[in-house]
């Protein structure tokens, strides 16, 4: 098992620079996930860790190893992919064994590694069929047994959930994580979606347009994001954004929200000044029916039973979501009084930056 | 749905594919008949359709005829199989490389090999006699199976190529990344997956080869005992007589090989040169 370190990786295709100077230092047996939107270039970094890619500049370090120039099989490391890429022509059993037969491994070995993969796997009794004949879920796994009968140092995952359908891809997170504690092996997985980040990962490392955006433990990158765009990744449904008018810096901030609301936010104010524009970032599930407060206008409400989730308006129409108790007294087309805490707020200035809050909940560890 | 017609959309149909059909097949319904019939009744008028002294004799007396008949097709089939063989050794490199790999020319020879497509062999009938005279290679097998081999390579490299453009590049990855080298892949990965195309390409190329071996016979060779069918044909033309009936026999007979290869591999040809083609 081993550290991952990552060192000023650039890459770029011709003109397009992909990735700007990234570093990251992933620690031994840890669950890192890289997650981003479509073309932040979370999956080249991915495959540029596996040497699939070469990275323009930049080292990479892999168990205190310069592995920047070594082939795929050299860096141990395996890799699953999004598509699983299993060989339709190979039965289950060659599947996972192919790696090892490339090692030309002794029969005796080679069997009792693949034997104990499926163990692990629960494929003992799948071995003979041949993938299309497999659920997807099984295929999955299938790969995933590729992946670990060569006892890599490093597991790396692109996507390997996005094909399954939902029911089928929260079993598969459960296992995924169970898998992470048996195999006590680093992994790095790549997502776009924040719910698996949120639930499986370690740290996460937000990418966007080809930078980190933040790199942190679940809970940090909730309670303490560090730009707009990573407060708006994290979280189902996303933070409202309501933009504001700074009316004083002293000790607290005070802001008037767009509709005439004005609330003293805990934040650093630090290089902020009078007047400014800011968003004041406003989780859905952070604020309550209340006497007074924002005014939202609710246009749909949608009950998912535990709780009722309602899209509406606030102030010149700036669109605000909120998560209301599942039997809240609330129509379609009313106005709702919300009331939120001003510790709950996050504040972030017009160049995404954000706000840091001086009240905020202790991390999880 | 797509495949409702009308009634007289079908007659239409049916229609065009009896005229098909019947341009494509009345030669071989017709080189049946004539087999069938005494040499003298071929030339009876008026024109009788059905006669009552239809007999097999002419394929009793073709090998009679020319003894080396047997020898004919036999060469025939080996130097379609050689050709093809050999054109496979050659094509399925050049097909991954081009599909795969990234070099330079890339594009501009890949043009080039389509250019030789537009020519026949007929054009370059001279040039290549000389060339195979000065290799000493006329009158021998190879100097019908090089040319062979060399017109079929463009041909087969762009069938296959687009065949091994449509397996998925991360089954290719994968194994990279498990330590397989580009041979390996290739071998236990790729080929086993391009199977359907490879039958089809070699079915292709085989059926290339025996038609235009007649070309490079007549021309490369005058050895009698390696001359292919078609140019054995030939020696049914007598200096009296031409022994239609019998000729018309051994072509049938020449040409059952290839029938019978079709027939067998026919649902793979259809699967292989529509593989791909919509998302399954």
């Amino acid at each position: 098992m081993a550290t991952l370190n990552l060192n000023a990786i650039t890459k770029s295709f011709g003109t397009a620079k992909v990735l700007h100077d990234i570093s990251l230092a992933i620690e031994d047996k840890e669950f890192v996930v890289f997650v981003g939107p479509s073309g932040c270039g979370k999956s080249t970094l991915l495959r540029i860790i596996a040497g699939l890619e070469e990275a323009t500049s930049g080292s990479i370090v892999i168990g205190g190893e310069d592995v920047s120039h070594a082939a795929p099989v050299d860096r141990g490391i395996s890799m699953v992919f999004q598509s699983y890429a299993l060989y339709p022509h190979l039965t289950v059993y060659e599947n996972i064994a192919f790696p090892l037969r490339v090692q030309k491994m002794a029969k005796d070995q080679l069997d009792a590694r693949v034997q104990h993969a499926a163990k692990v796997l629960q494929l003992t009794d799948k071995l003979q069929l041949k993938p299309g004949q497999l659920s997807g879920g099984q295929r999955q796994r299938v790969a995933i047994g590729r992946s670990i009968v060569r006892e890599p140092k490093v597991f790396l995952f692109d996507e390997p959930l996005s094909n399954l359908d939902a029911a089928l891809r929260g079993d598969m997170r459960v296992e995924l994580s169970q898998l992470h504690r048996q195999l006590d092996a680093t992994m790095v997985y790549v997502t776009h979606d924040q719910v698996e980040a949120m639930t499986m990962a370690d740290r996460i490392v937000v990418l966007n347009g080809g930078q980190v955006e933040q790199f942190g433990t679940p809970m940090e990158l909730y309670h303490h994001p560090a730009t707009k765009f990573v407060a708006s990744f994290i979280g189902q449904p996303n933070m409202n954004f309501v933009p504001a008018k700074v009316l004083d810096t002293g000790g607290a901030l005070t802001v008037e929200l767009e509709g005439g609301h004005k609330m003293s936010l805990p934040v650093d104010t630090t290089g902020v000044s009078l007047g400014d524009s800011v968003e004041v970032g406003i989780r859905p599930e952070h604020v309550a029916l209340g006497q007074n407060g924002l005014d939202i206008t609710v246009n749909v409400l949608e009950r998912l039973g535990g709780v009722a989730i309602t899209y509406g308006t606030i102030g010149n129409g700036t669109r605000f979501c909120a998560s209301l108790p599942g039997d809240a007294p609330v129509r379609e087309g009313e106005i709702l009084k919300l009331t939120v805490a001003p510790e709950d707020c996050h504040v972030f200035q017009s160049n995404g930056q954000v706000l840091r809050r001086k009240s905020a909940p202790a991390l999880v560890a | 749905m797509m495949d409702r017609y009308t009634k007289l959309q079908l007659v239409g149909i049916y229609a065009a594919l009896a005229v098909f059909l019947t341009f494509m097949l009345l030669p071989f319904f017709e080189m049946f008949m004539a087999s069938l019939r005494p040499l003298e009744h071929l030339f009876r008028s008026p024109y009788q359709f059905w006669s009552d002294d239809f007999s097999f004799q002419a394929y009793r007396d073709m090998w009679v005829t020319v003894p080396l008949l047997g020898r004919y097709i036999f060469n025939s089939i080996f130097i379609a199989s050689s050709v093809t063989l050999i054109t496979m050794v050659f094509v399925v490199p050049a097909a991954y490389a081009y599909a795969r790999l990234n070099f330079p020319f890339k594009n501009i020879s890949l043009g080039i090999f389509l250019g030789v497509n537009m020519f026949t062999g007929a054009v370059l009938l001279i040039p290549l006699y000389r060339v195979l005279r000065t290799m000493g290679l006329l009158n021998s097998y190879w100097a019908m199976i090089i040319p062979g081999v060399a017109f079929l390579i463009p041909t087969g490299i762009w069938l296959l190529r687009s065949y091994l453009e449509k397996i998925p590049r991360e089954l290719e990855e994968a194994a990279f990344v498990d330590g397989a080298s580009r041979l390996y892949t290739l071998r236990r990965v790729v080929l086993p997956l391009a199977v359907p195309g490879l039958i089809v390409v070699g079915v292709a190329v085989f059926i290339g080869a025996y038609a235009q071996q007649f070309l490079f016979a007549i021309t490369f060779n005058q050895t009698r005992e390696l001359q292919p069918l078609p140019a054995g044909l030939y020696e049914f033309i007598g200096y009296q007589t031409v022994t239609w009936n019998e000729m018309m026999a051994a072509a049938l007979v020449g040409v059952l090989p290839v029938m019978v290869i079709f027939l067998f591999l026919q649902k793979y040809l259809v699967a292989g040169l529509t593989a791909g083609a919509v998302k399954e």
